[in-house]
């Protein structure tokens, strides 16, 4: 009796799996990056990458990159036309990144994304893009590196996620923009792809104001950007500046820095006569990587970098503002600090029109804490 | 009573944290929203200081009818017939929270994870566990509820790992909503934290001072109210207020977006502990709806009336099919029960209160 107790208890175990919820992989095909554009008459071209690997004899996988397109009116209907397409089931839950085409971001973006909020298996960490021209250009074109070993989404997002380590674009996913989307006094920036001959480069940031993209900021100016958001606090960022004018050798004239530190103080200011007044400072603690003139020896040489490099980092930093202005995007959340602390005023004002004509500055001040091996 | 049924006052606390956490954690920020916006964590810690009226009112029923549960005391206060009736119509109440529980979670399991799979089959499992642990004593129960308790822990660091990404700002400037709002938000509030209620069967197996009974309740509320408060606090400053009044479980959606190195999907970890609590809450108010029944049918052991208890819930809770009937059937069971279970003993103490002096002044005319 025991025995017979003991047995059925333990083949019941079997039925624990349950059978309606499955999903099975090798019934699916997994989306790695998906890329939306709108067309010209206003329907959204969905493009799919679903890397396939290909066994080879001794073991070393190549994988064979898929990419398939469907046109909807809707971001739903693009993807189950993208089904129909595909021999098994499209399951998007291991999507890495999204890639916005650049027309479609200056729309409304969140008509396309609403699916990915919507969807309970939807991969909500998945990063998201902008790619300059169409999304299906960087999908579907043909990289170095892709063709050797992996799928263009993870190519696309380690290519993201270092220069997110170098602080060239701010670090984001899908549901990280979503609060601050909806943020009336704040705006947010995601990383810009401009694909090349035979890589993709993360060239700099693209700008929201709202749920629409306005503009962006390159290179050397994204580092600036990412500093000002005082997020990556202890990441490493590269920068050279030129210091000097002084030197023939035009070489000498410049100097590299690792940014250590970066503490940020930010401060918004409600005059009596309600004028806004907003500053950003930052201190810095970096570390020189170049500088070919070398002789870091004496406290007043080292000082004097400081201040050089303090002065031209500040000005970077204020062209970044300004330029920010001009795309009336609130980036940094001025009228977030407005709305927390300065309520009142906030709701006499029109945001939209008030912000491009405040006054916003910032500082930066750069501490050298070392130098490398040599001095 | 059986000596081997009690439970220490220690056991009382973790069997009233477990049962006051349950369905309601998950979507509470969004309805404290509803009404009080950002300042929904204050009508919550308001609601926690209200529920300590009721919590005082129980234990001294309680003190004034020792060893005995509401249905034994209940047809003492009001008079046999009387006493009977209101067993019944307490009964039906218990009744119908534990529909509500199984509704609630049903419609979150089905919504995030089973999506295919028939509402009876995942109400039933649950039921059917929960049944299975009723059969046994008290003190088995109550050893149960603390050894999940830990899982608790769990659940903290997930919500506390959101602070990785969070806007502080968010939550400013505080106390906007303004107070008359903030308190009617309180009363969401109080619906998510019934539970305490569970007391009025506990405390008859609880051992020790009375006090210190008192103690582990309270101690027990104000544990779930901080928790709750953590929680609806982090999801504030997580979502923006704009965002928020569209996400119905913040709590989960907010978990979805956190991946680390060997976990995907977090919310589906946190979802899956949840279940455990959802568990616990339902195992205790199973307890309390079968010691009723077996009061009012006079059975010897309310071991027999457990999977009657457990089977009709479990088809009842599996009528409602859609979004607007489960918002209809929980506000309406939440309304009564907030009546039942925090009012009620209220009522019911004041009556006893003057009988007492009543039959005092009898005594000494």
């Amino acid at each position: 009796m025991r025995r017979v107790k003991l047995i059925s208890l333990f083949s019941s175990l079997l039925l624990l799996t349950g059978c309606w919820d499955q999903t099975q992989l090798n019934e699916t095909k997994l989306v790695r990056a998906a890329g939306f554009d709108y067309l010209k008459n206003g329907k959204i071209r969905n493009t799919a990458s679903i890397p396939q690997s290909v066994n080879m004899d001794a073991g070393t996988g190549q994988v064979n990159n898929q990419i398939f397109y469907a046109v909807g009116n809707t971001t739903r209907q693009s993807r189950i036309k993208l089904d129909q397409k595909v021999s098994e089931k499209v399951d998007a839950s291991k999507n890495l990144i999204v890639i916005l085409g650049e027309k479609a971001a200056r729309k409304d973006i969140y008509h396309i994304l609403d699916v990915f909020y919507r969807d309970p298996k939807s991969a909500l960490n998945a990063r998201i893009a902008v790619a300059k021209g169409s999304a299906s250009d960087v999908l579907s074109g043909r990289f170095e590196e892709t063709e050797t070993s992996i799928g263009i989404g993870t190519y696309l997002n380690e290519s993201i996620r270092s220069a997110e380590d170098a602080s060239i674009v701010p670090v984001e996913n899908i549901q990280t923009i979503c609060p601050v989307m909806f943020d009336p006094g704040q705006d947010f920036g995601i990383p810009y792809l401009v694909p090349e001959k035979n890589a993709v480069s993360v060239n700099g940031v693209a700008v929201f104001h709202g749920y629409r993209m306005v503009g962006t900021i390159h290179g050397a100016q994204g580092v600036l950007y990412t500093l000002l958001t005082g997020k990556q606090k202890n990441r490493s960022m590269s920068i050279t500046k030129k210091i000097s004018n002084k030197h023939k050798d035009k070489i000498l004239n410049y100097v590299s820095i690792r940014v250590k530190k970066n503490k940020r103080t930010f401060n918004v200011n409600v005059s009596p006569d309600d004028k806004i007044s907003a500053h950003i400072k930052l201190t810095m603690n970096v570390v020189i990587t170049e500088y070919p003139r070398d002789n870091l020896t004496s406290k007043k040489k080292i000082k004097k970098i400081e201040q050089a490099l303090s002065k031209s980092l500040t000005k970077d930093a204020n062209n970044v503002l300004k330029k920010l202005q001009g795309m009336n995007s609130d980036a940094f959340g001025v009228g977030r600090k407005l709305i927390a602390f300065h309520n009142p005023t906030w709701k006499k004002l029109d945001w939209n029109k008030e912000y491009p004509n405040i006054d916003y500055t910032a500082s930066i001040k750069v501490k050298v804490i070392g130098h490398g091996i040599i001095e | 009573m059986n000596s081997s049924h009690t439970i220490t006052h220690r056991q009382l606390f973790f069997v009233i944290v477990q049962s006051q956490i349950g369905v309601g954690v998950l979507s509470l920020p969004y309805t404290l929203f509803a009404k009080a916006k950002t300042d929904g964590w204050i009508s919550l810690l308001l609601a926690g200081l209200f529920i300590q009226v009721s919590i005082l009112a129980i234990w001294k029923l309680c003190e004034l009818y020792p060893k005995q549960t509401i249905f034994d005391f209940m047809p003492k206060i009001v008079g046999t017939k009387l006493g009977v009736v209101l067993n019944a119509l307490f009964v039906v109440h218990l009744f119908s929270v534990c529909v509500v529980i199984l509704i609630l979670y049903n419609s979150i399991v089905s919504k995030w994870i089973f999506f295919q799979t028939p509402r009876l089959v995942v109400i039933l499992i649950l039921a059917l566990t929960c049944v299975y642990c009723i059969t046994c004593t008290a003190r088995e129960i109550a050893r149960f509820l603390m050894l999940v308790s830990p899982l608790l822990l769990v659940l903290f660091f997930f919500v506390a790992y959101a602070y990785s990404d969070v806007h502080l700002l968010y939550a400013f400037p505080v106390g906007a909503a303004g107070i008359k709002t903030i308190l009617s938000g309180s009363t969401d509030a109080l619906i998510s934290l019934l539970g305490f209620d569970t007391a009025l069967v506990f405390i008859a197996y609880t051992q020790g001072k009375s006090n210190s009974k008192l103690k582990a309740i309270s101690y027990a509320s104000l544990c779930v109210t901080l928790f709750y408060c953590f929680v609806t606090f982090t999801t504030y400053i997580f979502f923006n207020p704009v965002e928020i009044e569209i996400v119905p479980e913040p709590v989960l959606y907010m978990l979805k977006a956190f991946s680390f190195k060997i976990l995907e999907r977090t919310d589906l970890i946190f979802l899956s502990i949840w279940i455990v609590f959802v568990t616990t809450s339902l195992i205790s108010y199973f307890f309390f709806t079968a010691k009723g029944v077996q009061k009012l049918l006079k059975l010897n052991h309310h071991k027999s009336a457990a999977p009657y208890v457990g089977i009709i819930c479990a088809l009842i809770a599996s009528i409602p099919g859609s979004k607007l009937d489960v918002q209809l059937w929980s506000k309406l069971i939440g309304m009564s029960a907030l009546c039942c279970s925090a009012l009620f003993p209220i009522f019911l103490l004041l009556i006893a209160i003057i009988r007492k002096r009543k039959e005092k002044g009898a005594v000494s005319t």
